[in-house]
């Protein structure tokens, strides 16, 4: 690959080092305000070969995120990759339609990780703040809650049922308006 | 880059293992906050010592070997560059472990204290399964321990010996190392022995997502549920309650639901302002309330549009009922009041009231969400009720026969008749302030806004008074009657229902028709139009045209709009209009384009009368009968038979609809919870009687 394409390199925190278009890290706003401080010049720009006669260009510019083990990375550079053709807005307030939109069946498919993957995009996407990624995931969880019964619940997720005989009976009369719908 | 550290575990990594994602959950939650600025180096200091004392391990030293093993998460010391760093490093397995793995960087072992150890500090990162702020959600350990414990004493002593060297090996080695060893097991597995370990793992790898994700972000999935899971969600454990009934979830829930239809669930909720204000302000005068009235309208703008006319009023009344929700009330408790009331809209749980007073039929009726409904009869009269306890308020009277229509605000009422004549009534005083004379046959129908009046007539006309001019137009056009007018003054309009069987809509200014909505080209009534309703939607209507329900961002109909027919381009036209026929039918009309785009059957004699609001329509028939329908879909949700006459007039509220017969009678269905309902029999409303159903 040539290094003007793929030269950023960003390095996990276990030392693997991934090599990828400047396009493809920019998925994460961290890194993109975190390059925009880093390379002023080259501003909001993604092309690849003759987009900056610099010689800065050529050079490739590693990102170390300490916080993001290589498996995971692996899996959220995937999706950053999926998604490098496709502008998501920056900002945090994205319309309510989005928010109550079903997950894309691609991010669905692409998430159907077990709990500790799923747990880590989602920590990660958080950090490198990778809003509709950490939406997707967020969502995944959500479904996995979604239209069980609080014992099913407690066996998804290995949950400890800690209320007393009382208190269970206490708090299922408090939520019983909402069954029976 | 990395260099090797000297560590007796040369490939040891700086690096946190496979469990061990540098999360300071227990801490600040604050997972996003590093500094970045200095991260290109390696040097950065990612002190990384890991406590495993968990407390368990020690109280089970008779299963030392095991529990040992299981709970040796072994991780990888960090080797710390900068010279200015306190170099120790230490493991501190406060349960006797089969090797001792206390070392520091220099490769010299050591026994550090855990007493004085400055890696306990706060600069400490946990593993989130370590971190001794989280509750760690693995108990089912104990049991397995127990019962691999079981398995291994009743093996031959040598057997014992050996497999407990590989676990202690294991235990022993960092991730790099783990990793290496259980590649090279799973390599040496059959298929029998890989899905047994496939299951294992599947039952092992279970996280309490909302426990150890940080809060906001778990806070972020809850807000992802429907009312239901999350009341389930809330009987999980004490830490799921905690958030599953966090008040921001719930204002978030209430935002998504209450006044408008929920894209994802399809559920809306009722508004419900209006009864708990009055409830609180029994004790106010009534100069103080519309005061508060006055001061709550500046807000309005922000609010999403109601259909019917009484929209100000109900959404003032919003306003100043949040405001005091926020106070007192935990939003859950809000939602789940509204919820109940539409899960009996829905399944048709309601109770009856009967307003007694009309000596013959009604004709119209206007309820304005509150305690007032006004009924206008052949009787001459206009009656006013309080709803909440039934009592009869006041008889207006004045006009010299039937009263056909009527509407009314805060302030006053305004009437039309079979007398040719418009009246304007203070209905505190029981006044009647002035009386319009011009129509040459009787008024059917009034509407208003601030200081114009709208009417329409038995003569074919419609009329616009202009109350401070002192003028009048007249506006010509329909070819019968004028059975329903309705003022749009976002957009400068009027719409205008008539028995010649169109619509038309007028252009408040100028006094010109605009458009007709009517014929067979657009799929329109072929009987006399009796009602009809102007409103704008965002969501979207179910309709025939497109037999498909749109994604909700889509645009209505927005492919129609090449069609020959002249569109209308008015800046805040109602993008939607409902009408009821003697055709029986109810029609649903895309005003831009002007065509019916869904009819809805199922009477089966003449609709009169309409009502409708975010959710539901609800309509009265020749038939008897009234029907609620679902607005979005356009389906029937119930029919209420029982009545001995016809439905001349119909009128909605959010927990209630009434309805006005041509024998007199008035009835209030009201779908509060019981313990709720305003529908209790009072004292000084000895004729109202409550009848269950």
């Amino acid at each position: 690959m040539p290094a003007t394409e793929k030269n950023i390199i960003i390095i996990t925190s276990d030392g693997e080092r991934f090599p990828v278009e400047r396009k493809v890290a920019e998925k994460s706003i961290l890194i993109k305000n975190m390059l925009k401080n880093l390379l002023p010049d080259e501003g909001e720009e993604d092309d690849d070969d003759d987009e900056d006669p610099d010689s800065d260009a050529d050079e490739p510019i590693e990102v170390p995120t300490q916080n993001v083990r290589s498996a995971v990375m692996k899996n959220i550079l995937e999706w950053c990759e999926h998604y490098k053709e496709i502008q998501f807005p920056d900002d945090e307030q994205d319309d309510e339609s989005k928010k109550s939109a079903p997950i894309d069946p691609w991010d669905k498919n692409f998430l159907n990780v077990d709990q500790e993957m799923l747990y880590e995009i989602i920590l990660a996407a958080n950090y490198l703040n990778i809003k509709p990624l950490l939406n997707a995931s967020c969502k995944v969880v959500a479904e996995m809650i979604r239209s069980k019964s609080p014992e099913e619940i407690r066996k998804t997720f290995n949950i400890v049922n800690d209320f007393t005989p009382e208190e269970e009976a206490a708090i299922k009369r408090e939520n019983e308006w909402a069954e029976d719908r | 880059m990395q260099e090797p550290s000297n560590t007796i575990f040369k490939e040891s990594s700086p690096g946190p293992t496979d469990l061990d994602l540098e999360l300071e959950l227990g801490s600040t939650n604050n997972y996003s906050s590093h500094s970045h600025s200095h991260s290109r180096s390696h040097s950065h200091s990612y002190s990384h010592s890991h406590s495993h004392s968990h407390s368990y391990s020690r109280s089970q030293k008779q299963q030392a070997v095991v529990s040992d093993f299981l709970n040796s998460h072994i991780v990888t010391d960090e080797v710390l560059k900068q010279p200015s760093s306190h170099h120790h490093h230490q493991h501190q397995h406060l349960s006797t472990l089969p090797i001792t793995i206390n070392r520091n960087s220099l490769g010299a072992a050591t026994s550090t204290a855990i007493t004085g150890s400055s890696t306990v500090s706060t600069e400490h990162k946990y593993c989130y399964r370590h971190n001794p702020n989280i509750r760690c959600n693995r108990t089912a350990d104990e049991r397995k321990m127990t019962e691999i414990q079981k398995q291994l004493e009743k093996m031959p002593r040598r057997d014992q010996e050996a497999i407990t060297h590989v676990w202690s090996i294991f235990s022993a080695a960092p991730n790099q190392h783990r990793s290496l060893i259980l590649q090279g097991l799973l390599t040496q597995c059959c298929f029998p022995q890989l899905s047994m370990i496939s299951q294992e793992v599947s039952q092992l790898i279970k996280i309490d997502f909302i426990e150890t994700l940080p809060n906001e972000l778990a806070l972020k999935v809850l807000c992802y549920l429907d009312c239901q899971s999350l009341c389930n969600a809330a009987q999980v454990s004490t830490k799921w309650k905690k958030l599953a009934d966090d008040d921001r979830v719930w204002k978030y829930m209430c935002e998504q639901h209450i006044d408008r239809k929920c894209p994802q669930c399809g559920w809306g909720l009722p508004l419900l302002a209006v009864k708990k204000l009055r409830q609180q302000e029994t004790v106010k005068s009534r100069k103080r309330k519309i005061e508060e009235v006055e001061e709550e309208e500046d807000s309005l703008e922000n609010l999403p549009p109601r259909l019917d006319d009484t929209k100000t009023k109900v959404m003032t009344e919003k306003c100043m009922i949040q405001k005091q929700m926020r106070k007192t009330r935990p939003w859950k408790a809000v939602y789940s009041e509204r919820y109940q009331v539409e899960r009996n809209w829905r399944k048709g749980v309601y109770q009856i009231r009967p307003f007694l007073g009309h000596d013959d039929g009604v004709l119209c009726c206007q309820y304005d969400n509150g305690k007032l409904l006004m009924t206008g009869s052949y009787d001459k009269t206009i009656k006013i009720w309080n709803v909440e306890t039934g009592e009869l308020i006041r008889t207006l009277r004045g006009h010299t026969r039937g009263v056909k229509t009527l509407a009314f605000d805060d302030q006053k009422l305004i009437s039309g008749g079979f007398d040719n004549t418009i009246k304007v009534w203070n209905y505190r005083t029981g006044d009647c302030i002035s009386t319009y004379t011009g129509h040459e046959e009787g008024v059917t129908t009034v509407d208003f806004h601030n200081k114009v009046i709208v009417s329409g007539s038995a003569d074919h006309t419609v009329k616009v008074w202009h109350v401070e001019t002192r003028t009048c137009y007249t506006l010509r056009g329909h070819s019968g009657w004028v059975t329903c007018v309705k003022m749009d003054p976002k957009s400068g309009t009027i719409f205008s229902a008539s028995e010649d069987s169109t619509i038309r809509i007028w252009d408040l200014d100028t006094n010109k028709c605009l458009k007709t909505l009517g014929g067979i080209e657009s799929n329109g009534h072929i009987g006399q139009i009796q009602s009809i309703i102007p409103f704008t939607v965002k969501d979207t209507l179910t309709t025939e045209v497109d037999d498909v329900v749109n994604s909700p961002s889509d645009q209505i109909h927005e492919e129609q709009a090449d069609d020959d027919e002249e569109l209308l381009d008015i800046p805040n036209l109602p993008t939607h209009l409902l009408s009821a026929s003697l055709d029986n039918t109810i029609k649903l009309w895309d005003v831009k384009t002007g065509k019916c785009v869904r009819t809805q059957f199922g009477h089966i004699e003449g609709v009169w009368s309409i009502a409708a609001d975010t959710f539901r329509i609800v309509s009265g028939a020749h038939d008897k009968l009234i029907k609620v329908w679902d607005l979005q879909t356009g389906n029937c949700m119930h029919t209420f038979g029982g009545n001995v006459s016809p439905v001349s007039c119909v009128a909605l509220g959010d927990s209630r609809f009434f309805c006005g017969l041509e024998n007199g009678e008035v009835k209030m269905y009201t779908f509060d919870t019981c313990s709720n309902s305003g529908v209790t029999t009072s004292p000084v409303s000895a004729r109202a009687r409550l009848v269950g159903h």
